[in-house]
């Protein structure tokens, strides 16, 4: 039957994959201005002899796609892990206020440097790259002071977790909020724009800015993913199979944060995305996460991914903060786990 | 007791003599330099064509009354609500009353505009009692869901929800500038018919807190205790909420959304004159009032000459405590 098994998973798989190739035919065909599938696939091949479309499609569709489908990925690998180490549902890397930690460095670097990413044209490479580095530093930060709060007695409380999450949502927030009205008003309405969640702004340096950290981090995880399975178990049950249960579970959150880091320098906070995601996966594939990891990447990439298809058409001309339209579909989901928990 | 009532004796004696001195700098220094002469010749012998006239009319006295009044119903409204629900994290911003009301708020500028500013105050309670009891409902739906750290993660996120709702509708129906205005705290634009419309409202609702003083006393001592001692829990508890909504609502309407103020005012209070109510609402009214009408000081000259909205203000001193609440009281045992 095993291989029964597999078959499903693959079938599972393609549909997702499906899922993904539809919204990203919606998101590459509709926008300003409408194209047909003959223009988009003859420019995308080089073929097209419209400077204008090739324009759109290279400089504006396809790097907010290809944004979208990495952020969308790198959270939902980072709520794996964070669900995976805190052994709690209702993890998420927004709701822990790493977002926000990192988003208030982020700021910072803006601040400091007089840069502003979101404007730049992508010369800046230095800064770009180096914007998730800060991140980094932010979002560690942030991580540090929330499981420095929720440890006691020697083991993590969940529901002090959250709290302390709460707190450092609503601290950093604050902190990023007093960093961008040092800004001039230009910046600071872009800065505005972008804490709010939004990739609308993309273009090729962010993707190449963030690209190296999801793959070597996101390889990292895949190739540990078995600890998250024996972070299900009994604390003493794990020491026993020889692992040093507390440098493994650090070792697992630097990745997620820097993950998590990346998405943030380069899309401003968007949350949900990785408790939505797991979940769905966990309840399409069960609980391995041989199978979880790379299923809530696919249906992280296909949730933000559409999210961001109706945070650009929906209010047409005008765009939706990508981050809002996240919260609105994932908050019902929210609270519909806890009511299903009792 | 005897002690507790000593201290509370000098509370009520020097708070007020410093709310007077916060109030008469905060009317005195400000961006523009006005000398003293000048402020009083605006309040006893007013000029309408002295622009700074003007500025101490219109501006900065209804600013330092809207400071007292608004710090004191916030931290009114979080005492009370710590009360009746015998949760240490009870408290206007993470209980979604703010969001409440500034998700109808954005409802009625979007559909009926032009509405005067009464029924923005309307609208506003309206807001925080609806907010108030999406977020209550939710926590009884839920196993566990009135333990005070459940209560606390579902209030933050359905007033998430509420604010991502009117983001949108804000944008689509292009009045984000005008929400934006409502949304976040606006205290420099507090003018004195506002103010004054506002005010029975506010009074409404701390007087029936005062006069509720005593059963919270006893509400706050556990549901059997109450009942055995006669109490009608039920009426007492709606009557006390639907003070905090009036106190919520105005204060949203007034200023807008000021987080922490009524979580962190009550657990001082509380901690300095001890647990009755009757001591505890008198004491949170003053100080309340000289904390907000401090944070307000500091945010004007935190970025001197640009103002730093009071928000950041009251989370730079609040989250600390938040955590420390955390820290000392939180989790699964007090849960």
């Amino acid at each position: 039957m095993p291989k029964n098994k597999e078959n499903h998973i693959w079938l599972k798989a393609t549909i997702l994959f499906v899922i993904i190739f539809l919204s990203f035919y919606l998101h590459v065909t509709n926008g300003m201005f409408d194209m047909t599938i003959p223009d988009v696939v003859k420019t995308l091949f080089g073929m097209g002899d419209n400077p204008k479309f090739s324009l759109v499609i290279f400089e504006f569709r396809l790097p907010r796609i290809v944004i979208a489908i990495l952020v969308g990925v790198g959270l939902a690998i980072a709520g794996c892990v964070l669900q995976g180490i805190t052994k709690n549902d209702l993890a998420d890397p927004g709701i822990l206020g790493i977002n926000a930690g990192a988003g208030a460095a982020v700021s910072f670097f803006m601040l400091v440097f007089q840069f502003n990413a979101s404007r730049s044209d992508g010369s800046e490479w230095l800064k770009i790259m180096s914007m998730p580095l800060f991140g980094l530093v932010g979002g560690v930060l942030a991580a540090g002071i929330i499981f420095a709060f929720a440890y006691k007695h020697g083991r993590l409380d969940v529901e002090r977790l959250l709290l302390t999450g709460i707190a450092i949502n609503s601290g950093f927030g604050a902190l990023a909020l007093y960093l961008t009205l040092k800004m001039s008003e230009k910046d600071f309405e872009i800065a505005a724009l972008w804490q709010a969640g939004t990739i609308y702004n993309a273009n090729w340096a962010f993707i190449v800015a963030m690209l190296p950290w999801l793959i070597i981090l996101g390889i990292y995880i895949y190739r540990k993913k078995y600890l998250l399975d024996y972070f299900q178990l009994e604390e003493s049950t794990i020491v026993s199979l020889g692992i040093n249960l507390e440098r493994e579970k650090i070792k697992m959150l630097l990745a997620s944060v820097g993950i998590v880091s990346a998405c943030v320098s380069v899309s401003g906070s968007i949350g949900f995305i990785g408790l939505m995601a797991p979940h769905i996966a966990r309840q399409i594939v069960g609980i391995r996460h041989r199978f979880v990891v790379p299923f809530s990447a696919l249906i992280g990439a296909a949730l933000l991914l559409l999210s961001d298809f109706i945070a650009k058409t929906i209010f047409a001309p005008s765009e939706l903060a990508v981050g809002v339209v996240v919260s609105i579909i994932g908050i019902p989901y929210f609270l519909y786990l806890l009511v299903k928990a009792r | 007791m005897k002690q507790s009532s000593k201290i509370q004796k000098i509370i009520m004696i020097v708070a007020p003599i410093l709310i007077v001195a916060v109030t008469f700098i905060s009317i005195i220094y400000g961006t523009k330099d006005i000398s003293l002469h000048t402020i009083w010749q605006s309040i006893v012998n007013f000029d309408k064509s002295d622009p700074d006239h003007q500025i101490i009319r219109s501006n900065r006295i209804p600013r330092a009354i809207a400071v007292l009044c608004v710090g004191a119903f916030l931290a009114v409204a979080g005492a009370i609500m710590q009360g009746i629900t015998r949760n240490y994290l009870a408290s206007p911003s993470l209980m979604g009353v703010n969001d409440g009301s500034a998700f109808v708020i954005t409802l009625a500028v979007v559909f009926i505009p032009g509405l005067a500013n009464y029924q923005m105050i309307l609208l506003s309670i309206a807001g925080s009692a609806m907010g108030a009891a999406l977020v209550f409902g939710f926590g009884s739906l839920i196993r566990n869901g009135l333990s005070p750290v459940r209560l606390a993660i579902i209030g933050t996120v359905i007033g998430t929800f509420l604010s991502s709702l009117a983001t949108a509708i804000a944008m689509y129906f292009q009045v984000s500038q005008t929400i934006a205005a409502w949304y976040n705290t606006k205290i420099h634009t507090v003018n004195m018919d506002m103010l004054l419309m506002s005010m029975p409202f506010g009074a409404v609702g701390l007087v029936l807190a005062l006069i509720c003083a005593r059963a919270i006393t006893i509400t706050s001592l556990g549901e059997d205790i109450a009942t055995g001692l006669g109490q009608k829990t039920k009426a007492i508890r709606y009557l006390s909420m639907f003070a905090v909504v009036l106190l919520t609502g105005t204060s949203v309407a007034l200023v807008g959304k000021i987080a922490f103020v009524g979580l962190v005012i009550p657990h001082i209070v509380r901690f300095i004159v001890g647990i009755d109510y009757r001591n505890i609402i008198p004491c949170s009214i003053l100080i309340g009032a000289l904390f907000l009408s401090l944070c307000d000081l500091v945010s004007r000259y935190l970025n001197f000459p640009f103002e730093t909205p009071i928000g950041v203000v009251t989370a730079f001193i609040g989250i600390p405590f938040f955590l420390y609440l955390i820290r000392s009281r939180g989790g699964q045992r007090h849960a």
